[in-house]
């Protein structure tokens, strides 16, 4: 009787051992992957991090302002909730890896099994190329429960951190399910194998291996998988829907993180509107702080025509008929004027929960966040092509290069160089976190020479404007930042040059 | 009546004064009465009756022999130390000088009369070794009583409460429970910050008889797993058998802020945005350019702030007749906030009544309910509302011309200002309501002369809801179009069984023998279910149905919890000069693995005692020196107060676009077993000057083990917390900590003089916390902070010092000499310089700790501790006629306060944002001579980098309590059929000596946590508090 008394197992949560004993549990054990763990990276410190620093946006906010001249420090709540979500992604993945295969029912099929394991080393290689590119070398962890007992490991190389990733990323390639993206959106959140030989064309790109990244890149493309949004690809559509709510997961999209809104839970949930958006007409949910502004850099950046603009960034006197339907729409006001810009943050900004089928809240929408989508790979393939030299005009990397111009309302060019390339990827990709990892890939004294050059002040209240000019001097040692200070403090041996890891 | 003979007399106080209801009693017999109003008495008494006994509340018990005599007018003396006086010892109870642990008992005229809400706040310095310091002002807010220091690393550090024999975790946290408070709204719409709450907030204060603090592990080891912290052992009142009394207490308090602190006006506040605006690189304001047409503007502390009522009434009935003997009572306490917004409100109700059914069988219930409803502003965090007060603006109103609630304005103050802290407080509502019922039902049977059993069952009901609702709203920019509504309901279900028999025997007239063997089982439940909607259409009505169904939510939890105990007492004595007392539990707890026979944990004790002052050859010694007493104790207690199933690995259900995901909870630790600690307890008492002084003095020396911790793994290996997506770090068994301290307690009668009298105790209280080992993995435990938009080590434990220490870098003071910048060690990696994030003239220069000619994370060291050096409390009493009045004074020595409100109120690093008045003397080229860092941008720059910069004394005097009281006299209040009353009026917190610069030195724990001690982050701070009241008995 005392024995039964004293016996209390969880009553709201699953024992670890009961779980993984259907097709659908099994299927399913996957799914956190694609959000809690993330929302630390995806509400702030992502866009912090990576689009002040870059250049693309300001902000005199206190609490990002030191990612806008990179004077950041280790105390930045934003890089340790970079960390911390990253390392969450990489322990999550881990335990999945490490229990499924221990406790899975035997009568559920390889497939599923092979298919979830290889999600799990997806999303583990996603999580170590952000740290690799934010911080460098970063410790390299495969089974977390191998530290408990001695948790002081040190840094591994950033050459073994990006052999790790690949070696996650082809187990991905070759044991994700091979998908073809259709209209069916609900069946397209889930990374597949192709999505892998996407993400290792970048890696590939990035180690400057352009053969591979060509070869991962036309695999892609040739396999069809993925079509580009807002082309006759997909009828009826344009550039902008890829950004509204009920098109999560449409043909374009590669990896994104799947959100979603609870009211009562805090972490399904995308948090990004509340930061970016204007004011709380716009969101409807009292949030709306603006706290980011697009620079005078970017918003000269556009050519003239380009569609993107209008997707990307709030000028006064736009008119967006999505946001704010209840009110017919919204039109940017004459004294719109985030961080001192004259202008406002647009991607990413889904408006109020009516607009978004009745889903939202305070500081909650539930609009993917991409992590890739297809327009990228054109441009990797173009950049595959182009393979380090001046400029090229071979017809592969002009027509891949050219559609996406071409999707923009953008003439086609007909030979692209690298500054071609690199501008390209800064407006398609612009507020979606990629800028600033360009800039640390290619040539360090060209990416210098760029962001030094970047204007990064603001607009006075005169008429006509003038530029309150800010521009930065940006030093060699910048382009990575540090590691959290409260993690250092633990684990001193972050502090010590990195070491090999042992495959 | 041949058989019996009448006796009358009276029975006065050691003042003079009549003593009605005093209970005269035959020994071992049920003849008794009471005194009347002019505290006279008759009564027949049997032949075979030899002794009179005479007893009344709060004063010592007297024994007269009958013998020929047939009038008795005796003289009862005040209790304040009462050697006879029966003392709870958990399962029992023993004679005061019969205690061989240190127990100290506060009686319920030394908490009477205090306008607080609960309990905890009223024992503060009355008993020696006990540190009580208010976590919060926020009414209802928990208080954290540390017994002896502080004996958890990590885990709760809060007393057993044990309430007429129920069971209640001190810990406002609830982590043995499920961790969750029934506040429970999500931070996005309550706004968060700290949300413990009191566990005895549900006690009617005025219904306690007596409370009994057991300190020692020989006292405590009888409550075995659940003792390491203390046991406070609550009695409420019982009726006597006489005439029924009716007693009505009741009291009107204004309660005021007791400072305001100095923030910039408007002129000094446009001069710094100035200066800000050059900072940042931004256009100057246009209103600021002639900064002499500028007013004081709005001074935001005013408006939060406010002069709040607290109102309380209380009504009891007791008495007995024929064997059964009822307490009855009924309560009602108001207290409004100091800050707007926020109250508390208490409804009480009490039975409590035993009936001798025969000879050999006694029952009884006590039983209470109680419903409290409070509402809980946000504090304690820089978006609370008294940060948000020191820092708004004062250029901004409080309302609009049209008298709706003002904010930033849209346009070119996008993206800066902060919401209206009058606003936020008066709009969101943070509702809390506690309906409690807790109470035991007994049996006491007495087989024989030598043995008795008892029997009882006790339960612990709480039910609680909190309904947070975010109206629609328009501050200026800020605008909220759609409400919003948490219901969140949670109950928590304990039940216990407990029997006992105890043996007492004397043999020989010599040896004295009392043996006890029981058993206990115990379980807990918890629950709750949470639904939000928005969408609503008014903000008039805000029920889940009013809400929009689409993007509806809900939440829930549950678990559960059980404990089977075994234990014993041996008590022996020995001429009434050699006392002995052992112990012995055992129990058994779910939330250890069954597999691994981790389950079983056992708490002996021993403690011995000898009256010196019986000794034959103390005689020449007594006439100097008397009562001596030696006494020493031993003994091992557990801590138990962690989660369930930290044993194993569980998967949670999160919600994600893709449908319910399962996340990995935590790395669980099989091993895991009991937290213990172990301590030896030596005291002395006697009495000095014919009794007139007696003192208490106790050393003790406690070592905690193998803490239940929680490891804080670097974040590498665990993705922080399972909340955030990661796996909660493991709890493990590590570490040893060391308390060693003492605790005086000296009462002095100073003067006992015809009408007037002086009385006054002085309790003293000294500990010395050490930090033995932690293990080889863990060599320190770093406290992070996350506040605001920082992430930074905040306190640091270590093997070899005291536990929670603050951690951060030195000062040497501000570079203001250009050429020394060649020699001086670089900061933080960054050249000296002009460009952003360069050090310049008038940024902070920190010392170079460890020498190695470079500024950087290396230097970070220990900086303060929060521990005091001895805390102390010092009550005096005087009376005279018909006055009385009482000064209490209590304080603290030797401690630090991390300020954390001179981070975001005195930092100069963000434009819009008011500071501090001080700050505003600046360094600038032109005021070299300056402690105050250059206005610096960004809540990361090095300038605001946790170091000793932000450290002050947090040393206080308090005059805490000042009474005054007038007793009516019996003849004038005859005529009107009042046996007593008493009118008083009173003030709490006058007056507090200090040099913290913040609102209030006592600053207590963060959310109870021993490792965030003395850590103000924008406190709501205590209120000083006038009263008046008065004391009536019919």
């Amino acid at each position: 009787c005392s024995k039964d008394f004293l016996n209390k197992p969880p009553e709201d949560q699953i024992v670890t051992e009961n779980f993984y004993q259907t097709e659908e549990q099994v299927a399913a054990s996957t799914n956190i992957l694609y959000g809690l763990p993330w929302f630390g990276f995806n509400t702030k410190a992502f866009w912090a991090i990576t689009e002040l620093s870059g250049g693309n946006g300001r902000s005199w906010s206190g609490d990002v302002v030191n990612f806008g001249d990179l004077t950041v420090t280790g105390d930045n709540q934003l890089l340790y909730s970079a960390w911390e979500s990253l390392y969450s992604v990489i322990a999550q993945s881990n335990m999945l890896l490490l229990n499924l295969p221990k406790y899975v029912n035997p009568a559920v099929s390889k497939a599923t099994v092979n298919n979830a394991l290889g999600e799990a080393h997806f999303m583990r290689a996603m999580a170590y190329f952000y740290l690799v590119r934010l911080y460098g070398a970063v410790p390299l962890i495969e089974n977390n429960l191998d530290h408990i007992n001695d948790p002081f490991l040190p840094r591994h190389r950033v050459e073994d951190v990006y052999k790790f990733i690949i070696r996650d990323l082809e187990f991905a390639e070759a044991n994700c399910v091979k998908k073809m993206r259709g209209a069916t959106y609900t069946a397209n959140g889930h990374v597949s194998s192709g999505s892998a030989s996407a993400v290792l064309a970048k890696v590939y790109l990035y180690l400057k291996d352009y053969a591979k990244a060509r070869e991962k890149a036309e695999l892609v493309i040739n396999s069809k998988e993925f079509k580009l949004y807002g082309t006759d690809e997909v009828p009826g559509t344009n550039y902008d829907g890829l950004f509204r709510t009920k098109n999560n997961n449409n043909e374009e999209s590669i990896i994104a993180l799947q959100w979603t809104v609870d009211l009562v839970k805090y972490g399904p949930q995308n948090g990004t509107q509340a930061s970016f958006a204007l004011n709380s007409t716009i969101t409807g949910t009292g949030d709306g702080w603006a706290v980011i502004g697009p620079t005078i850099d970017l918003q000269k950046a556009f050519e003239p025509g380009d569609i993107r603009r209008k997707s990307t960034i709030m000028l006064r006197g736009d008119v967006y008929p999505e946001i704010n339907q209840a009110a017919g729409g919204y039109t940017v006001p004459d004294d719109a004027n985030a961080q001192g810009t004259h202008a406002a943050i647009k991607k990413y900004v889904v408006g109020t929960p009516a607009d978004n089928g009745g889903i939202g809240a305070y500081q909650k929408t539930a609009n993917n966040t991409y992590l890739m989508r297809m327009a990228e790979v054109y441009l990797i393939h173009a950049e595959a092509i182009l393979a380090g030299a001046t400029s090229t005009s071979d017809a592969g990397a002009l027509a891949s290069f050219n559609k996406v111009r071409r999707r923009a309302g953008l003439g086609d060019k007909p030979s692209i160089t690298l500054d071609d390339i690199l501008h390209e990827r800064r407006i398609e990709l612009a507020i979606e976190g990629d800028y600033w990892f360009d800039l640390g890939r290619i040539d360090r004294a060209k990416a210098i020479g760029i962001i030094n050059n970047q204007e990064r002040g603001t607009y006075s209240n005169d008429s006509p404007p003038v530029i309150y000019s800010t521009k930065i001097t940006i030093t060699e040692d910048k382009f990575l930042f540090p590691i959290p200070t409260s993690e250092t403090t633990k684990n001193p041996k972050f502090l010590e040059p990195p070491v090999p890891y042992k495959f | 009546f041949a058989q019996s003979k009448a006796i009358t007399g009276s029975v006065h106080d050691d003042k003079g004064n009549a003593l009605p209801g005093a209970t005269v009693q035959v020994k071992d017999t049920k003849v008794a009465t009471v005194t009347d109003v002019n505290g006279k008495f008759s009564l027949q008494v049997p032949n075979e009756g030899k002794i009179l006994v005479f007893t009344f509340i709060g004063m010592q018990t007297l024994e007269q022999t009958i013998g020929q005599k047939s009038t008795f007018n005796v003289v009862l003396q005040t209790a304040s130390r009462n050697l006879g006086d029966l003392v709870v010892i958990g399962y029992g109870q023993q004679r005061r000088q019969d205690v061989n642990g240190s127990v100290s008992t506060i009686k319920s005229s030394d908490i009477a009369n205090i306008a607080q809400v609960s309990v905890d706040q009223m024992i503060q310095g009355k008993a020696a070794g006990v540190t009580v310091t208010q976590n919060s002002g926020q009414p209802g807010s928990l208080t954290s009583v540390r017994i002896r220091g502080v004996t958890s690393l990590t885990m709760n550090n809060e007393p057993l409460y044990v309430i007429d024999g129920v069971q209640v975790s001190g810990d406002g946290r609830n982590t043995s429970t499920g961790g969750r408070s029934v506040v429970s709204g999500p931070s996005t719409i309550s706004g968060g910050g700290q949300t413990a709450l009191s566990p005895l907030a549900a006690l009617n204060p005025n219904d306690i008889l007596s409370i009994d603090i057991l300190k020692d592990a020989s006292a405590t080891a009888i409550f075995g797993s659940r003792g390491s912290n203390g046991v406070i052992i609550i009695t409420t009142k019982k009726g006597r058998t006489g005439i029924g009394k009716l007693t009505y207490d009741g009291y009107y308090g204004v309660q005021q802020p007791s400072k305001y602190l100095d923030v910039m006006n408007l002129r000094q506040y446009a001069t710094l945005q100035n200066e800000m605006a050059k900072v940042y690189g931004v256009e100057p304001r246009q209103e600021f350019s002639d900064i002499s047409l500028l007013g004081n503007g709005t001074n935001w502390q005013k408006e939060i702030f406010r002069n709040a009522p607290m109102t309380s009434h209380s009504l009891a009935f007791s008495g007995g007749k024929d064997g059964v003997n009822y307490y009855v009572s009924a309560g009602y306490l108001d207290q409004q906030g100091i800050v707007i917004g926020s109250y508390f409100k208490r409804y009480s109700v009490r039975a409590n009544i035993d009936g001798q059914v025969n000879s050999w069988l006694k029952v009884g219930t006590n039983v209470t309910a109680s419903r409290t409803n409070e509402n809980i502003t946000v504090n304690d965090l820089k978006e609370g509302i008294v940060s948000l007060a020191l820092q708004q603006a004062p250029d901004l109103a409080v309302y609009n011309m049209d008298g709706s609630w003002a904010g930033p304005l849209a346009g070119k103050d996008d993206g800066e200002g902060s919401e209206n802290p009058v606003a936020k407080a008066l709009s969101i509502l943070n509702g809390v309501t506690r309906n409690k019922i807790m109470g035991n039902i007994y049996a006491d049977i007495n087989f024989s002369k030598a043995f008795t059993f008892h029997s009882e069952v006790s339960g612990d009901f709480n039910f609680g809801s909190n309904t947070v609702f975010k109206p629609t709203y328009k501050w200026g920019r800020y605008e909220n179009k759609n409400a919003t509504l948490y219901e969140g309901r949670s109950n928590s279900m304990f039940w216990s069984i407990r029997n006992y028999l105890t043996y007492n025997a004397t043999f020989n007239q010599q040896h004295n023998i009392t043996a006890m063997l029981g058993q206990e089982a115990m379980e807990s439940s918890w629950e709750g279910i949470s639904a939000m909607r928005q969408g609503f259409f008014t903000n008039n009505i805000y029920a889940i149905d009013a809400g929009d169904v689409a993007g509806a939510s809900n939440g829930g939890y549950r678990g559960s919890g059980a404990q089977a105990s075994y234990y014993g007492r041996l008590l022996y004595a020995f001429k009434d000069k050699y006392g002995l007392t052992a112990t012995i539990r055992a129990d058994g707890s779910s939330k250890y693995d069954q597999l691994a026979k981790k389950q079983w944990g056992y708490f002996p004790s021993f403690a011995a005692s000898w009256k010196l002052f019986n000794e034959p050859f103390m005689k020449n010694v007594n006439q100097y020196v008397n009562n001596i007493r030696l006494k020493a104790g031993w003994g091992i207690v557990g801590n138990q107060d962690v989660p369930g199933f930290l044993y194993g690995s569980s998967l949670a259900v999160n919600p994600t676009g893709l449908g319910a995901g399962v996340s990995t909870v935590r790395i669980p630790n099989p091993n895991l077993q009991w937290e213990s600690a172990m301590q030896t307890n030596l005291g002395i008492d006697f009495s000095l000057f014919k009794d007139k002084l007696n003192a208490t003095v106790e050393f003790y020396n406690k070592t905690s083990k193998d803490f239940l911790y929680q490891l804080s793994l670097p974040v590498v290996i665990t993705g922080g917390p399972d909340y955030n997506g990661g796996l909660s770090n493991p709890y493990v068994n590590l570490g040893k900590m060391n308390n060693k301290g003492y605790d005086i307690t000296l009462n002095y009668r100073a003067i006992a003089k015809g009408n007037f009298t002086w009385n006054t105790t002085l309790t003293f209280s000294q500990y010395k916390n050490n930090v033995k080992e932690l293990s080889a993995t863990t060599t320190d435990i770093t406290k992070t902070l996350n506040s605001g938009f920082l992430t930074f080590p905040l306190t640091r434990t270590v093997q070899g010092m005291p536990m929670g220490m603050f951690y951060g870098f030195k000062t040497v003071g501000i570079f203001n000499d250009q050429s020394k910048f060649a020699t001086l060690p670089k900061q933080f990696g960054v050249d000296f310089g002009q460009g952003p994030g360069q050090n310049w003239l008038g940024d902070v220069q920190y010392e170079d700790v460890n020498g190695d000619g470079k500024i950087d994370e290396k230097d970070r060291t220990f900086i303060g501790s929060p521990h005091p050096k001895f805390t102390y409390g010092f009550m005096n009493s005087f009376s005279y006629k018909n006055f009385d009045l009482s000064v209490f004074v209590q304080g603290s020595y030797g401690n630090k306060i991390l300020n954390l409100t001179r981070v975001s109120a005195g930092g100069l690093q963000r434009l819009y944002t008011n500071q501090f008045a001080d700050v505003a003397n600046f360094y600038t080229p032109e005021n070299p001579n300056t402690n105050i860092p250059r206005p610096r941008r960004g809540d990361d720059n090095p300038n605001l980098f946790l170091s000793d910069r932000f450290l002050e004394d947090g040393s206080y005097l308090r005059i805490q309590t000042v009474n005054l009281g007038y007793n009516f006299s019996s003849d004038l209040l005859r005529k009107v059929r009042i046996s007593r009353l008493k009118v008083y009026g009173s003030v709490q917190n006058l007056y507090t000596f200090t040099k913290y610069t913040g609102y209030d030195p006592e600053v207590g724990a963060y959310n109870g946590d021993a490792l965030q001690l003395g850590i103000d982050n924008g406190r709501y701070p205590s209120p000083r508090t006038f009263t008046f009241g008065l004391n009536a008995e019919f």
